[in-house]
């Protein structure tokens, strides 16, 4: 064989070389799972708390008995994440790597920030911070948050994040708000963005009462000896900018109406129409495509969506059988309807009154109804949502009753 | 080492064309047409497809009337040897351009998305290192390989585009018409030359077996890469919306960090792998046909010779620019404006001079 054509065949090797300088051990990276961002003591500047993972806890190797802590905890006053992972050096013996990084907490005070927007932008920046990171909000500084957050079982903080906020989002609790959905949304310019909203912070005023999702994360009183982290409701963003939030009611509402949501499992409560100090626990099950109508080229522009829903009544606390009582049953029905209509209509108000924006993702199918993105900026949907007239029609059809449908009466028991 | 003189099957000539065109939809070509027709660059790309099927056929009728010889052989015949070396050298710059913008391209994506730390000359001296022992190996042997990884490269395409249709929401393609038809029609006309590798595939007609498989392996790629381009560029946007998937430089690359099958997390070093391959043979291919057009031009026979040469010459001029990312945007899109309307015109002006010529009826009197 030709000698040149020997050297030729050892050409491929070079490929390898390239593979070399982006070598690095896995025992000498130190993986963050998340990062929190606080605002800095001076203007421009960020307080970064890393969570980071041990993955020697837990593995197979030492047999899960390793004696060291899952996770660690430092924080630093620096001006942006990239510069962080250098100066982070100085206490963490690792080399900072954001392969693993599950999700961004920011405190509200950050997030309501005029500046937030551009702190937040460093992320796409980074080669290592995928746009599938969650944007997380904590009510307090996240790094009393994260102090305070010690879960008993999940100690492993990306199971603990992942499990915590994949169940959220089926629950419809939190939205699913990963970095990928901030950016598109404030880039759309048309809509706002909810962000899961949490806190490890126990208010005074704790609730606990029959309506169970109308409060904010660290509202809902929890006892016994568990972690008291709280993933409830959403924070409100508008161009970049936290301005409000929502409650976990009202963000599975949104959630329900949204095209984009992955809720699946929503078992909330309704009022006993019949019966005023009863509750009945429901399943609601967003079966059907819902429809969405629009008016928008006359003076008047309006909106019509009706959502047909699927609704088991899985309790009975008043033994009534519903199932056996026709007229009841379409009564109830109705009861349902009029007052999911009623609540939903209450936050479509807030939205265009408090945030002037909507969070249902209706900009979508007005987009349906321009032609070109010239007219459709013309028409500035943003501008023009909070004088739409809107109404939501919710068609609710009654499923099963729970896994065994008839239960005795009450007097026949007690009689 | 002599050159072999063996002849390429449809399936390889096909694979080739494939991989040649395919990755244009992973690199930067993308943002030209986002930059210019929004969301609605896929209608961009079905015009620039229509508009294309013309030139594409009276090239095919060309070069069937001179069977057995290559594209720069057919020029000189045509428009005698003075005007004929004039075109051929043209495509010839513009060859080079392209090559040497593209593989900047590449060793960007490699460098920023992949391997940050790794110098980009050491990048860009293995692309075309390997890139040049692709070609040195001759066109039969790149058709061979690219058949060869033909399927992996596709199913794994398929795969993530499948996974970005599952996170995308069709309602995100609206308004349908973008900037309206004047956008569209104009950006679809300057970009034209997305699909001029065609029409450099005239070069190795004659490698083909027979030209009936040169014109069936045309017809049936062409087909294919525009529902594929057309496909693609419908679902970047209906992942990142058309605000975002413009200011993204390379959408094919943020896709595939972004999506997650099932639970596998951290997917792009699946994809990577076989982009890289298909890279490689892309880049074996240009270099292939670049020396093939030099030596046709010069009147070099032994012109694989010219390989080492031209690689490293290639590599000089790749790594010249001090910031590659704004000069090559900049020139990458003045040369695919430039060849656009060439691209469209040549074809024509051949097919015209051929039948004023009256080759088409000797074609028809055999």
């Amino acid at each position: 064989m030709n000698p040149l054509f020997k050297l030729f065949l050892l050409v491929p090797i070079l490929f390898l070389l390239a593979g070399c300088w982006d070598h690095k051990e896995i025992e000498r990276k130190s993986y963050v799972i998340g990062i929190g961002l606080d605002k800095g003591k001076e203007q421009g500047t960020l307080e970064i708390t890393y969570l980071i993972g041990n993955p020697e806890v837990g593995s197979q190797q030492s047999g899960g008995s390793s004696m060291e802590e899952p996770s660690e905890l430092i924080t630093i006053n620096v001006t942006d994440y990239i510069s962080a992972r250098n100066i982070a050096n100085s206490v963490i013996a690792r080399e900072i790597s954001y392969d693993l990084l599950r999700v961004i907490l920011v405190s509200e005070e950050l997030a309501s920030d005029k500046d937030f927007l551009r702190f937040i932008y460093g992320t796409v920046k980074d080669r290592e911070i995928k746009r599938s990171t969650q944007l997380v909000v904590t009510k307090e500084k996240v790094g009393d948050y994260l102090k305070k957050n010690k879960p008993k079982m999940e100690t492993r903080p990306h199971k603990y994040y992942e499990y915590m906020i994949d169940r959220g989002i089926e629950t419809g609790m939190i939205p699913d708000s990963e970095l990928h959905i901030f950016f598109r949304v404030t880039e759309e310019d048309a809509k706002v963005f909810l962000s899961a909203y949490t806190s490890s912070e126990t208010t005074e005023e704790e609730k606990q009462g029959p309506t169970q999702d109308e409060f904010y994360a660290g509202q809902l009183e929890v006892k016994g000896e568990t972690n008291r982290t709280e993933f409830f409701g959403s924070a409100v963003f508008l161009e970049g900018r936290m301005i409000g939030k929502l409650n976990g009611e009202e963000n599975r509402l949104v959630m329900l109406l949204n095209e984009f949501s992955e809720i699946s499992d929503i078992i909330t409560t309704f009022q006993d129409p019949f019966h005023e100090q009863y509750q009945l626990s429901a399943r609601i099950i967003a079966h059907k495509e819902k429809t969405v109508k629009m008016e928008l080229n006359k003076k008047h522009p309006k909106i019509r969506v009706t959502l047909p829903l699927k609704v088991e009544i899985l309790s009975d606390p008043s033994m009534t059988n519903y199932v056996e009582k026709k007229k009841e049953t379409a009564q109830l029905e109705d009861y349902i309807e009029s007052s999911m209509e009623k609540k939903i209509a209450d936050l479509v108000e807030r939205t265009q009154k408090e945030f002037k924006a909507e969070p249902f993702g209706w900009s979508l199918y007005a987009r349906k109804e321009f032609k070109t993105l010239k007219e459709y900026m013309t028409f500035d949907w943003m501008k023009t949502y909070p004088e739409i007239d809107i109404g939501v029609k919710v068609d609710v059809e009654l499923g099963e009753f729970g896994r065994q449908p008839k239960i005795p009466g009450f007097k026949g028991v007690r009689d | 080492m002599k050159q072999t003189k063996g002849k390429m099957g449809i399936r390889e000539f096909a694979a080739i064309l494939f991989l040649l065109i395919g990755t244009k939809i992973t690199d930067d070509t993308p943002t030209y047409l986002y930059s210019g027709a929004k969301n609605a660059a896929w209608i961009s790309m079905l015009l620039i497809s229509m508009a294309l099927i013309i030139p594409t056929i009276l090239l095919l009728k060309v070069l069937s009337v001179h069977k057995g010889k290559n594209l720069h052989e057919i020029n000189l015949y045509l428009f005698g040897k003075v005007i004929g070396n004039m075109v051929s050298f043209t495509l010839l710059i513009l060859g080079l351009l392209t090559i040497v913008m593209d593989s900047s391209v590449y060793v960007d994506i490699i460098g920023t998305m992949y391997f940050t730390k790794t110098p980009t000359i050491a990048i860009f001296a293995v692309l075309m290192c390997v890139s040049a022992y692709g070609a040195k190996k001759g066109v039969e042997h790149i058709g061979s390989v690219a058949w060869l990884v033909f399927f992996y490269t596709k199913v794994t395409l398929i795969v993530a585009l499948f996974f970005t249709f599952k996170e995308g929401n069709s309602k995100l393609l609206f308004p349908i018409l973008g900037p309206g038809v004047g956008g569209i029609v104009k950006t679809a006309a300057q970009k034209l030359s997305i699909f001029g590798d065609f029409f450099y595939a005239g070069l190795i007609a004659p490698f083909v077996a027979t030209f009936k498989d040169f014109r069936r392996g045309m017809f049936l790629t062409y087909l294919i890469l525009t529902v594929e381009l057309t496909v693609a560029l419908m679902l970047f946007v209906m992942l990142f919306d058309f605000t975002s998937v413009e200011i993204l430089n390379y959408p094919f690359h943020e896709t595939i960090r972004y999506i997650q099958i099932g639970f596998l997390t951290n997917v792009e070093t699946l994809f990577f792998p076989f982009w890289l391959v298909a890279t490689f043979i892309r880049f074996s291919f240009y270099i292939y046909l670049f020396v093939l057009l030099l030596g046709g031009i010069f009147k070099i026979r032994e012109f694989e010779y010219l390989i080492p040469l031209v690689t490293v010459i290639f590599i000089l001029l790749g790594i010249a620019p001090e910031t590659p990312l704004i000069t090559i945007s900049e020139n990458r899109d003045m040369t695919l404006q430039v060849l656009s309307p060439l691209l469209f015109v040549l074809p024509c002006v051949m097919w015209i001079i051929a039948k004023i010529r009256g080759d088409f009826k000797n074609e028809s009197s055999v």
